[in-house]
């Protein structure tokens, strides 16, 4: 990656599953076409689907956009919707402790989010929800950095 | 998402290719929905998974709630560094056993029932 911006490719979505599979395939196709190494590309697909699929299914968003571009070594991903507020930086955190068979199903999205990114960012404008998310090759140099305005 | 489906040693062995991505699970649900509820032992392999995320997270822990509740077992084998780090930041590994392969995880079960 370079330290210079790369262009940004953006593309919009509807606010449904079957767009979040489409959306899916299209992030690996751009992850592909930046040269992005294969866990910048693991960490990008899954936060990606974790806010997808969560402004659909809990947001009820109407529609999605994401931009991805690469900057100074790391790469950058914008998730746009305009569902119900949801600031992922202050989702709680859930983890299963514990040898148990009474465990919550879903709920562990804030808590990959956390474990992928380099930073988190968001905010809310007027009646979108703004993520703005970094990633870089080593995920285990400093800890994440999460901001909400 | 393929999804092939053995028995070896009393073991269901069901052996995953493909992202299990929200497509990966839609296609691979209801095959684990009825395999969970009538298995005794299961062993998902994930060696052939390049990715996992949420859905094909809950697919997992709804295959494992069903199966413990039914007083079972299920073991994952062979995730790669990212699959299985997605595996224990949601503390699926303290329900369910993360072995390198199929072998070791069958080797563990016969210890413990020896």
């Amino acid at each position: 990656m370079s330290a210079l911006r790369s262009q940004t490719r953006s593309r919009d979505f509807r606010g449904s599953i079957e767009a979040a599979k489409d959306a899916e395939a299209w992030v690996v196709e751009e992850c592909a076409s930046l040269g992005l190494a294969a866990r910048v590309e693991f960490a990008i697909g899954l936060c990606l689907e974790e806010l997808f699929v969560n402004a659909v299914m809990h947001g009820r968003a109407g529609k999605a956009t994401i931009s991805i571009w690469t900057e100074s070594e790391r790469a950058h991903v914008e998730f746009v919707d305009d569902g119900d507020p949801f600031d992922p930086c202050c989702a709680p955190v859930k983890r299963i402790q514990g040898p148990t068979d009474d465990f919550d199903i879903g709920g562990y999205g804030a808590g990959l989010l956390r474990k992928f990114v380099r930073s988190m960012s968001y905010r809310r404008e007027g009646q979108i929800n703004r993520v703005v998310l970094e990633f870089d090759e080593d995920m285990t140099a400093d800890p994440i950095t999460l901001s909400a305005t | 998402m393929q999804m092939d489906v053995a028995e070896a040693d009393g073991i269901t062995l069901v052996k995953l290719d493909g992202r299990f991505d929200i497509a990966g699970a839609q296609t691979v649900d209801l095959r684990f929905s009825a395999l969970s509820g009538s298995c005794a032992a299961l062993v998902v392999d994930l060696t052939k998974v390049p990715f996992l995320a949420s859905m094909g997270v809950r697919t997992l822990m709804l295959s494992a709630k069903t199966i413990l509740r039914r007083g079972h077992r299920m073991a994952v084998c062979g995730p790669d560094e990212n699959v299985e780090k997605v595996l224990r930041s949601t503390g699926f590994d303290e329900i369910v056993d993360i072995y390198p392969d199929f072998p070791s995880a069958a080797a563990a079960w016969a210890r413990a029932k020896a």
